[in-house]
């Protein structure tokens, strides 16, 4: 699959500080990308620089295979829509208005508006005040001014934030479908792992300005490994007799851990464990989340 | 000239043009109470009277016109959070073009107006001064050359930075300093931009001290203040559009 994005050693130096370190992402075509880190890891500067907002320190950016700079930034823009950060609008004119000015910018005819208004379902608001909507309309309203004009990529910066849940549900379905219906390219940033979970098909982990990891989201999935939990009322005795047939296992929060195991070998175990008037209070799989990889990931996992 | 109409387009309902008349309009009615007692020496030097005051009247208003103009055209940007979404659409610099020929035709209507209301000035009250054509001419390209020059500073400090104080103190210094330097000698007014009203206005004040009588007449033009000016007018407009176009969002 040829990459529709792909930086080479990006680098974005604030004073001192890194914000980005030697970032080298590739955004494959057609599929929904989740750039996925923790606030401040660098996900909005990286998106900026990839739309020309901000000027990379050290490093390359290659959108659809030519090599962004200053003289080619805005033809190569003209294939791609953005949400950045904060909402843009204006809060005086109407969101067909508000519309009507990027088109206008875009070159586009007025069939376009009423095109984008249509999908994100705000045919029946366009004539109010931008102003006025609410924040998952105003949300919608910049989702339909980044897709003016049928873009190949589109690059959202975290597009629910601060919606409620229907309205998180509601932008979540609009960008899972752009792919299917019209061919479209989404990088998506998030600092929440559920929602990029609900959306992607690949990702990219950034933490402190460095990519962590990236693939397609199934081997994050399949790093999730699954052990057993078994609570008794004598965990050292159960202990003892795991260990006397071979099995590891680790006490921990007044379970034993051990890895996973067929369902005869687990019977097995439990009929032991019954002969040695060992009485076991509770029996459960547990999976690594992927918030728990995210979280190891990122470095930031917090034991209270 | 898509992005000149599409400022204009933007501004719609913001009703700068009603701010903008408030001030004209204060500034001709203090321009009506100076001609309160026309006499008939007065009536003889009616226009070069209406040239000086308006002058001097524009030394303190037009700085500030020219302040909260470019302050509602470049404010709408910062309330929006828009920069970050126009940058991928259209350059900077084209940007910063649009803004500052969209505010300076506001200027340019400012300019006609006052010409306009000297001449039914004029006719109303009876100056017996024979009407000036090119004097009012001069007036009005100076009037509309120095606001411009002015609007491109305060354009480029409401662009770059969201708090719009900033832009407004620079106004309202800017007004202050220019009828201050009007007491100074020239070379010290060629200094201060804000001054250049007074030191381009085609009218100059004979105040002899023995009769006590101020005379006014008309003058050449300063030609090598002009061009200082336009030198001016270009580093202030270029530094504030590259300072624009580099910053990032």
């Amino acid at each position: 699959m040829a990459n529709i994005i792909t930086t080479s050693g990006l680098c974005k130096q604030y004073g001192a500080a890194m914000g980005v370190k030697d970032l080298d992402l590739s955004v494959p075509e057609g599929v929904i990308y989740g750039f996925l880190g923790p606030n401040g890891a660098g996900k909005s500067t990286t998106m900026k620089m990839i739309l020309g907002l901000a000027k990379p320190t050290r490093g390359t950016i290659t959108v659809f295979d030519k090599q962004v700079n200053r003289r080619n930034r805005l033809a190569i823009l003209k294939e791609t829509g953005s949400l950045i950060e904060a909402l843009s609008f204006y809060a005086h004119l109407t969101g067909k208005e508000n519309l009507k000015i990027i088109s206008t910018l875009k070159e586009l005819p007025d069939s376009e508006i009423d095109r984008v208004l249509k999908f994100v379902r705000l045919e029946d608001q366009k004539n109010k005040k931008a102003g006025q909507y609410s924040l998952g309309m105003k949300q919608r309203l910049g989702l339909a001014g980044a897709l003016l004009g049928n873009p190949r990529l589109l690059i959202l910066d975290e597009p629910t934030n601060g919606l409620d849940p229907a309205g998180i549900q509601e932008i979540r379905e609009l960008i899972c479908s752009l792919p299917k219906s019209f061919g479209i390219t989404v990088m998506v940033s998030s600092h929440l792992l559920s929602e990029i979970d609900q959306m992607a098909g690949h990702i990219g982990v950034i933490s402190k300005g460095e990519l962590v990891f990236q693939d397609r989201l199934s081997v994050l999935h399949d790093r999730s490994e699954s052990r057993i939990a078994i609570r008794t009322l004598d965990n050292i005795a159960a202990g003892s007799v795991l260990g006397s047939q071979g099995i590891t296992c680790q006490e921990q929060e007044g379970y034993l851990l051990i890895p996973k195991l067929n369902d005869n070998q687990l019977a097995g175990y439990f009929m032991s464990f019954l002969k040695e008037d060992i009485g076991v209070v509770c029996i459960e799989e547990r999976k690594k989340t992927l918030e728990d990889i995210f979280l190891e990931l990122t470095g930031m996992v917090v034991k209270l | 000239m898509k992005g000149i109409l599409l400022e204009f387009y933007k501004i719609r309902r913001r009703k700068i043009w009603v701010i903008i008349l408030v001030l004209l309009g204060v500034q001709c009615l203090w321009g009506l109470w100076a001609f309160r007692d026309m006499n008939e020496k007065k009536l003889s030097q009616g226009y070069m009277q209406c040239l000086y005051h308006f002058t001097v009247l524009n030394t303190i208003m037009m700085p500030m016109v020219a302040a909260i103009t470019a302050s509602k055209i470049c404010d709408l940007e910062h309330k929006g959070q828009t920069f970050k979404l126009l940058m991928t659409v259209m350059p900077a610099g084209k940007l910063f073009d649009a803004k500052f020929i969209c505010a300076s035709m506001y200027m340019v209507a400012v300019g006609a107006a006052q010409m306009i209301f000297i001449i039914v000035l004029g006719k109303a009250a009876g100056f017996t001064e024979p009407f000036p054509p090119g004097y009012l001419f001069y007036y009005f390209v100076i009037t509309i050359f120095v606001t411009v020059v002015i609007l491109s500073i305060q354009q480029a400090f409401s662009l770059l930075f969201s708090n719009q104080m900033v832009s407004f103190v620079i106004g309202i210094t800017g007004s202050f300093a220019g009828l201050f330097s009007l007491f100074l000698p020239r070379n010290i007014q060629r200094g201060i931009l804000w001054s250049y009203y007074g030191v381009l206005m085609p009218v100059r004040m004979n105040w002899d001290s023995q009769t006590r009588i101020a005379d006014l007449q008309y003058i050449p033009v300063d030609w090598s203040s002009f061009w200082l000016l336009t030198g001016l007018f270009a580093v202030i407009y270029f530094t504030g559009r590259r300072c624009f176009i580099r910053k990032e969002r």
